[in-house]
């Protein structure tokens, strides 16, 4: 047991500090009292208050990851350039919030020195929201970090510049936990399990209680078996959808497996209201491979979505929303994706995503 | 009305089960209030029980653990600790 | 200071290219930290191997709290000796994800003398991660915190870490104020958030519109999501102004209105705004033009959750307009109420989505004593196996007409 203070001197409770202490004066005076915004360029927006107050953000991407001595580079730049605030939005991205015009294009040249292009606004890929990865997740099919740096190489244009059709958000969840919204994003790059657990019983027996690693298969998959005169369990395997929920209850039920683990792609999803309802992202490509470093397979796969959308969507249409006006078997077509048995669902309620009309085009 | 369990007493029956099911049940917040109430009928509420929890994982007899969902046991050695 | 040493020639491939490394922060911090060091090295063989190699820990945590840490220990413990713990802190950020360079810099010096020097700003529930440390730093570097003014976050079946848009901050748009909502909420949850007490977690997000920035209605169990229910404000002026500088209003804004509510005659948008379903979509477009109306409030929405265990849900409407303001009781009231009816019946694992999808919208919205309105459903139940509570009885003695 480690060492703990004395009770009485030991601080709970007490939440986070409240944030006004971390408000410029500008954001204080105008507080609830903004008229409009303006993107200026990329990256760079101008918040107006009815006052007339002018609140210039300009946006950096991030890795997500940062040591120290960024964050304390982070907070030099803010001396320099914001009066020592700045924030952090959901999507991880680093802001910097200047009452000042004049500092803005000495910001981003320094930042860009840094090696941290500005922009994410409007009409752009934004940093990708993601998950930890094999940097610290114990449960992880593929790397985190190191798919989204592949791929934001590859797209990083689409994030300085404002030339899509309307925005794309693209997440990275490493396995079916899905820690992060990638389950209603444009793009959503999931990591997969393809092979039942692995039963090591000499753990299970230290590690686990039968009936609660029993009860966490959503498909009745895992049942108690006593193995030579020992309580354990047994899989059985034709009902195993690989969701690893009885991993997170039981360390003695490993999936990971270097050579069936990889990536699926999702597409279609939105969480915003606007124009049309939320989705869910939708099933584009059961598989690919883990590929380290690089990931060329999904890196290509997710440039091929993007510019097969970008060049056929209208203006503002989101990803879900241009394949629900031209339909799937077009989009399979447009991308060149081919489509298989995977893509037709067969968990509950199944038939409802079935076409129950026919309305096709010829 | 029956006279009020006193914290202490609720705290030691929680400890009592846990102990007595270690390695075969884990315990939930909840599922220990309501086995207490089972136990202690009408002498025993909520309050009394959130109490007991408190005291028992503040005077480090009992921790809190995560496997997928949030226990309460006593603390030994971790499987996965090196 | 460590000395290099191995090679990580898979790394090293990711510190080339545009978008900022990670590999490079790894590497900035294992010059000085031998945990980043081995991290990194581990790490490579996780790039050799296409495996991880972290087990999870499930005991190690605060003294009292039975959130905010989460235990990890390297399965490779011999090779990486300076990983073989490497738990995660998670830090409870102040709402909106604002800082001064100041209480950056001290967040930063307390992690250089417990921890890895690693961070992620910020996690995906959005406190600030604290990435890798062993288990005696815990409570040394929690005092260290609680000092400083910060306290850790929710994790396991407890309050998770309320998160928000930065709302009234900087966005015209926010229909309440985000801010101070979670600031409240996190502090009057405050044994919640850290002694998991429920069937597993509870998350609230909180976004100022229906533009939803941080995903409420796909994350949280309670989404708040601003409204508003009187008219746009429109300033034709400036809607006069966006057509000359080129925009197609009748195509982009009119055409991709969801309600067709709206018309523009070349001078003049109208908009009926009994129609209108709040969507955004004309707002967005011009917002020098365009305004949520005065009336504003929030939707609350129940449900949402990631796959694990039974599927993924949105979250749906439960209260289709409320005002939100200090001190916020009708809220809190209903959330007790969901909390306690919950609590005595979810099974263990079991998000409120998920239970609610387990016992019937209908009865739990009895069970919490709200009425259920038209507005929580896309429409009507199309099976017609429909579970009759109520019906008549023939007249005798036992049962005499009333
Ligand atoms: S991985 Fe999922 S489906 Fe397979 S046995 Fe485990 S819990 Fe059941
Ligand atoms: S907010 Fe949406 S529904 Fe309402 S008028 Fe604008 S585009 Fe139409």
């Amino acid at each position: 047991m480690p060492e703990v203070q004395p009770k009485q001197q030991r601080k709970t409770d007490i939440g986070p500090p409240h944030y006004e202490k971390f408000l410029p004066p500008i954001i204080k005076e105008n507080y609830g009292r903004w008229k409009y915004h303006e993107i200026l360029k990329p990256g760079v927006m101008v918040t107006v208050s009815e006052s007339g107050a002018r609140l210039y953000t300009v946006r950096a991407a991030s890795p997500r990851l940062l040591a120290i001595d960024k964050i304390r580079a982070y907070a030099d730049l803010a001396d320099k350039y914001s009066n020592g605030y700045l924030r952090f939005t959901s999507r991880n991205n680093v802001e910097f919030l200047l009452s000042d015009e004049s500092k803005v294009d000495p910001l981003i040249a320094e930042l860009g020195a840094l090696g941290h292009p500005v922009g994410g606004m409007a009409n752009s890929i934004s940093s990708i929201v993601h998950t930890q990865g094999w940097v610290h997740c114990h449960s992880a099919a593929t790397d985190a970090s190191g798919v989204v740096k592949s791929v934001m190489d590859e797209l990083v244009d689409y994030f300085t510049e404002m030339k899509l059709p309307g925005k794309l958000r693209i997440a990275l969840a490493c396995c079916l936990n899905m820690c992060g919204a990638v389950h209603c994003s444009d793009i959503a790059i999931l990591g997969i399990h393809r092979r039942p657990p692995r039963v090591e019983r000499d753990k299970l027996k230290a590690m686990c209680e039968i009936p609660s690693v029993v009860s966490a298969c959503p498909t009745a998959a895992v049942r108690p078996a006593t193995i030579d005169g020992v309580p354990s369990v047994e899989v059985i395997e034709e009902r195993c959808m690989f969701c690893a929920n009885c991993y997170t209850v039981c360390p003695a039920m490993k999936l990971n497996d270097p050579l069936n683990d990889g990536v699926s792609i999702w597409v279609g999803g939105k969480v915003s209201n606007a124009r049309t309802e939320p989705m869910f992202s939708k099933l584009a490509i059961p598989f690919l491979p883990n590929n380290p470093p690089r990931w060329p397979e999904v890196t290509e796969a997710v440039r091929n979505l993007v510019e097969v959308w970008a060049k056929n969507a209208r203006k503002y249409e989101r990803m879900g929303e241009w394949i629900n006006r031209i339909g799937w078997p077009r989009f399979f077509e447009l991308t060149g994706i081919p489509f298989q048995k995977e893509h037709i669902d067969d968990f509950k309620h199944a038939g409802l995503t079935f076409k129950r009309s026919v309305h096709l085009t010829h | 009305m029956a006279e009020q369990a006193s914290v202490q007493e609720v705290a030691d029956a929680m400890y009592k089960m846990i102990k007595d099911s270690m390695g075969q049940k884990k315990w939930k917040a909840t599922d220990l209030t309501k086995a207490v109430n089972e136990l202690f009928g009408e002498r025993c509420d909520k309050n009394i029980a959130k109490s007991a929890i408190r005291d028992l994982i503040e005077s480090g007899k009992c921790v809190y653990t995560y496997f997928g969902g949030s226990f309460i046991e006593i603390p030994h050695k971790e499987g996965a600790e090196n | 200071m460590p000395e290099k040493k191995r090679k990580t020639p898979k790394l090293d491939e990711l510190e080339k290219g545009a978008w900022p490394s990670f590999v490079k922060e790894i590497k900035t911090a294992a010059e000085k930290n031998a945990m980043a060091e081995d991290l990194l090295g581990q790490l490579e063989r996780s790039y050799e191997e296409k495996i991880g190699h972290w087990k999870h820990g499930g005991i190690v945590g605060v003294l009292g709290y039975g959130g905010g840490v989460i235990g990890r220990y390297s399965d490779l413990p011999e090779e990486f000796p300076n990983v073989s713990h490497f738990h995660t802190m998670r830090i409870n950020q102040p709402a909106g994800w604002f800082y001064t360079s100041d209480v950056l810099r001290k967040l930063c010096d307390i992690w250089e003398k417990h921890g890895s020097g690693l961070t992620n700003v910020h996690g995906s529930t959005g406190d600030l991660v604290f990435l890798g440390t062993r288990t005696e730093e815990l409570e040394p570097t929690f005092k260290e915190l609680t000092d400083l003014g910060f306290d850790l976050g929710g994790s396991g079946s407890d309050v998770r870490t309320p998160s928000c848009c930065c709302g009234m901050a900087r966005c015209e748009w926010a229909c309440y104020d985000t801010m101070a909502l979670t600031y409240f909420l996190t502090m009057h949850y405050q044994d919640e958030l850290h002694r998991p007490a429920f069937p597993y977690k509870w998350k609230f997000k909180m976004s100022g519109c229906p533009n939803d920035c941080v995903a409420a209605i796909a994350r949280s169990d309670m989404s708040i999501i601003g409204t508003w229910r009187d008219d746009i404000r429109v300033d034709n002026a400036a809607v006069t102004e966006y057509a000359k500088s080129g925009m197609n209003i009748e195509r982009d804004v009119v055409g991709n209105c969801p309600a067709k509510c709206m018309e523009w005659d070349g001078k003049e948008i109208k908009i009926d705004n009994k129609a209108c379903v709040k969507c955004m979509h004309c707002i967005n477009a011009m917002p020098k033009a365009l305004a949520p109306g005065k009336d504003r409030g929030a939707c609350i929405l129940i449900g949402a959750k990631a796959p694990i265990v039974e599927g993924a849900l949105l979250s749906s409407v439960l209260i289709p307009f409320i005002k939100l303001e200090p001190p916020y009781a009708e809220l809190i009231d209903l959330v007790d109420r969901i909390h306690e009816v919950w609590s005595e019946n979810g099974k263990n694992r079991e998000r409120v989505g998920e239970f609610i999808q387990r016992v019937g919208m209908g009865n739990f919205l009895e069970a919490i004593g709200v009425e259920p309105i038209p507005e929580m459903v896309a429409h009507p139940r199309e099976n017609p196996y429909v579970f009759y509570e109520e019906f008549f009885e023939e007249e005798s003695e036992e049962n005499p007409k009333p």
